[in-house]
């Protein structure tokens, strides 16, 4: 390894004296991976439901869906979208909300995975599977 | 103002004893380690690790946090990006939390046989009784840690500010932090758990958004907004709009007070070399050169042309001698003398001779006599033609049809010619017209074009528009790129996409009659793809259109002619960003768009209410019997977590809620001492007091006590 990279310690060490397992021990090297359980598959395991509701636990503090009207701006430019009409600037065909005249012809010459990506960022894309 | 990582290993780690708690904020973004008792944190650095292989040796290695890119060069980082340890809020890969924690106790200066302090560990809000129990873990089967805390983030920081006298004992803390945002109310300096809410929006998806949204709209630069640095501009520019309808307008006018809310980034840009125009002296050079060239070229083809003209002018020669003899020879002496040669009679000599003069003639220029002479012996070639057709005999009737066939398209053929030439003599006309028009009034002749040019490239278009997408107008200019997204095929296609549609449907149902009839052949020819072709034939306006554009050319130095209508490909030329200003990257509406999702969450499709919304559901939430908390509540609002440093965020609060709250309710929000370290600097404080011990667990209490009792281990924060 490098000299500049040893004296600024870039690579944690394998061994920590003050460690009492020390990781090559606990995950050792060719050996399958553990597959740490994501958020998704840990809260079904807590079984809140077998608690009273009013305890507190982490699916029921989350906030519920706001009661305020959807607010509707463009995908490309920010612009508020009217909201007294009920989206009049709605592309059927890209899916993409837009602010005028301008942004419709810049939505309608974009590449396809750009208009998917614009979708995603307000996870409205298509997800093929 | 980055934050910078403070990384440097400690030295004094030895100097504390065994019952100096260690105090841990187990941040989303940033892992922040320190002792009791003190007001900063000794080690700080981003919470997250990279796995790259060392591009020499291949092996895999650990980096924790931020480290000079400079060092990164040595690694390949292409298969794996930075991880984290985190989803949403919550721990759950404790192979990355270990080596994290290896990485802040080695740093910290640990070099004892275990880590014999007691430590205190923050944690998100209703914790999963998983990720605390295998923390807990953690901390006492590999580091030996002696006893545990856990603790919540925001509820510190509300200790710490209380104490400062920013908010008092009971109030609400809004903690906007990396990956979820909370409120929380407090009642007599301790958290309400119950009445507690949280949306899943913070400044990961802030940045996140930002990132996404500037790439979008530089796809050029995309390599040059990398997480950091769309981070930094975040932090930089980005400020929250009092009222984003308003906001929004200002830039959708686009006056000065937008103007002067846009901010630019340059990127490194350096201007193309221009290209230098040739001296005079090389332009003469190369010319001189050109015209030695030529001159080569030129004596090279005189030379063939003279070798052809002595060429032909002795067979000439030779051809009239052989005539000559021939004229002289007797008739039976004749075969013998062509014999030698390769003609075969007197006449094929003469046509040889005429074949030679005429190519000697237009080898010298002279100009060649019209080879299609006209035929004194009309008459006599089509002598049949005028007897009428009962004294005839067969043969001599079949001969006619034959001479009638043959002048009829003689005619035909005279005809066209003579068409021809009238249309090139019309053609001339005008165009010595058009040029009479242009010289007279040469801007406007331009403009007349252009116009024309204009109006028959859009017809033109339409129609193209019309063939692909079958009667739907849009404005769609990529709709000759192919069958895409709901474009329509054209008759023809359609027709052939029906044919086989029902050619593959239609197997095996009954009998397979298929090719009895000579007729379902044809169904091939139908199929086959060059039906297309004479949809594709070029009509009136098409040439009309390549003729204007074509003279445009010639006289239009500043017309581009865009494509030319025989291709299909009509793509845009690349875009390359070349000027000072395509190297820059703007940030108008970005500025307030991208934190307006802490209040419209619903921006980046995550369907809960927004921070200020979230204060009256908090309140709501509330046990019964707490109204006259409600009034009170609202009196001392504190603002922590790293999203709350947007500037705007007080005064857009207050007006949200202003709007849910009774008149008259008093509303004072504050911001932290320091919405960042104030989490940390409350746990120290926190751990340093005397009966911080009481709420600690060991590893003893952990086995026996068992998991329904770390569910419910709650500390108190007021002591």
């Amino acid at each position: 390894m490098e000299a500049e990279v040893v004296e600024a310690e870039l690579v944690l060490p394998n061994h920590m004296r003050f460690k009492k397992i020390q990781m090559y021990e606990k995950y050792p090297k060719g050996q399958a991976r553990v597959r740490w359980k994501h958020l998704k598959q840990l809260l079904p395991a807590e079984n809140y439901q077998n608690y009273p509701p009013h305890l507190p636990n982490y699916v029921n503090i989350e906030s519920p869906p706001s009661a305020h009207p959807c607010k509707r701006i463009c995908d490309i430019t920010g612009y508020e979208v009217l909201e007294l009409i009920m989206a009049p600037y709605f592309d059927p065909r890209t899916k993409l909300r837009y602010a005028n005249t301008e942004v419709f012809k810049i939505i309608r010459s974009l590449p396809n995975d750009y208009v998917q990506r614009y979708l995603a960022l307000r996870n409205a894309a298509v997800v093929l599977r | 103002m980055p934050f910078i990582s403070k990384i440097q290993r400690q030295s004094d780690y030895s100097s504390f004893p065994s019952s100096h708690p260690i105090v841990i904020d187990n941040g989303g973004s940033y892992f922040r380690i320190g002792w009791a008792g003190e007001s900063e944190p000794r080690v700080i650095f981003r919470n997250i690790i990279q796995r790259p292989r060392h591009k020499i040796t291949g092996e895999t290695v650990t980096v924790v946090g931020d480290h000079d890119p400079a060092l990164l060069k040595y690694f390949d980082c292409t298969r794996s990006g930075p991880r984290s340890a985190f989803d949403s809020n919550v721990v759950y890969q404790f192979e990355i939390m270990e080596y994290i924690l290896d990485f802040g106790f080695d740093r910290l200066g640990a070099d004892q046989s275990q880590i014999n302090h007691p430590v205190l560990i923050t944690e998100c809000a209703c914790n999963p009784v998983q990720s605390r129990s295998k923390m807990a873990e953690l901390l006492f089967e590999s580091y030996g840690v002696p006893s545990v805390a856990f603790g919540v983030d925001m509820a510190f920081s509300y200790r710490y500010n209380q104490q400062l006298g920013i908010c008092s004992n009971d109030g609400l803390a809004i903690c906007s932090g990396f990956n979820t945002s909370h409120v929380i109310p407090f009642f007599n300096g301790e958290p309400v758990f119950e009445a507690c809410c949280r949306t899943n929006v913070g400044g990961y998806h802030i940045t996140d958004y930002l990132k996404q949204l500037l790439s979008l709209k530089h796809p050029h630069h995309m390599s040059k907004l990398t997480w950091e640095k769309v981070e930094d501009l975040k932090m930089e520019h980005c400020y929250i709009a009092s009222d984003y309808a308003s906001e929004v307008k200002l830039f959708q006018r686009g006056d000065k007070k937008a103007e002067d809310k846009t901010r630019c980034w340059q990127l490194p840009w350096t201007p193309i070399p221009t290209e230098e125009a040739p001296s005079e002296e090389e332009i003469a050079r190369k010319a001189a050169l050109r015209e030695k060239q030529g001159q080569r070229l030129r004596e090279m083809a005189e030379a063939k042309r003279f070798n052809k003209i002595n060429d032909l002018e002795n067979e000439i020669r030779d051809l009239e001698m052989l005539l000559q003899r021939l004229r002289h020879a007797r008739e039976s002496d004749i075969p013998s003398i062509l014999g030698k040669t390769v003609y075969s009679s007197k006449q094929d000599v003469e046509s040889a001779l005429t074949k030679a003069s005429q190519s000697l003639r237009k080898a010298k220029g002279e100009p060649v006599e019209s080879v299609e002479k006209i035929d004194p012996s009309t008459d006599e070639k089509y002598n049949l033609i005028k007897v009428p057709d009962e004294m005839l005999t067969p043969d001599q009737l079949k001969q006619k049809r034959k001479q009638l066939f043959i002048k009829s398209t003689s005619e035909a053929r005279q005809q066209k010619k003579q068409k021809q030439v009238e249309e090139e003599i019309e053609r001339e006309r005008q165009k010595k017209l058009e040029e009479e028009r242009r010289l007279e009034n040469p801007e406007q002749y331009l403009e007349e074009l252009r116009a024309k040019h204009r109006e028959l490239s859009e017809k033109v278009e339409q129609r193209k528009r019309l063939k692909t997408n079958g009667g739907h107008t849009n404005g769609n200019h990529n709709a000759s790129s192919g069958v895409g997204r709901g474009e329509r095929l054209n008759p023809s296609q359609r027709e052939r996409m029906r044919l086989l549609t029902t050619a593959a449907f239609d197997r095996g149902k009954g009998e397979d009659t298929f090719g009895t009839k000579d007729e379902d052949w044809q169904l091939y020819k139908l199929m086959s793809k060059d039906n297309d072709d004479d949809y594709d034939k070029p009509d009136s306006d098409e040439t009309e259109l390549a003729r204007i554009s074509t003279r445009l050319r010639e006289i239009d130095p500043t017309f581009i002619f865009k494509s030319d209508l025989g291709s299909t490909s009509e793509e845009a030329p690349r875009f390359v960003p070349q000027t000072k200003e395509d190297f820059q990257i703007i940030l108008g509406v970005e500025r307030f768009r991208c934190p307006e999702i802490l209040f419209n969450p619903n921006l980046v499709g995550i369907d809960q209410s927004g921070l200020d919304e979230m204060v009256g559901i908090s309140i709501r939430r509330l046990p019964k019997g707490s109204e006259d908390l409600e009034g009170r509540i609202t009196n001392s609002i504190l603002l922590t977590g790293g999203s709350c440093l947007f500037p705007g965020m007080n005064e857009r609060l207050e007006a949200g809620i202003r709007m849910t709250r009774p008149c008259g309710t008093p509303i004072n929000i504050s911001k932290a001492s320091n919405p960042i370290y104030d989490a940390w600097r409350g746990a120290s404080d926190y751990a340093a007091a005397m009966q911080f011990p009481q709420q600690t667990f060991s590893k003893m209490d952990y086995y026996e006590k068992g998991e329904d009792w770390l569910r419910n281990y709650q500390i108190r924060y007021s002591i």
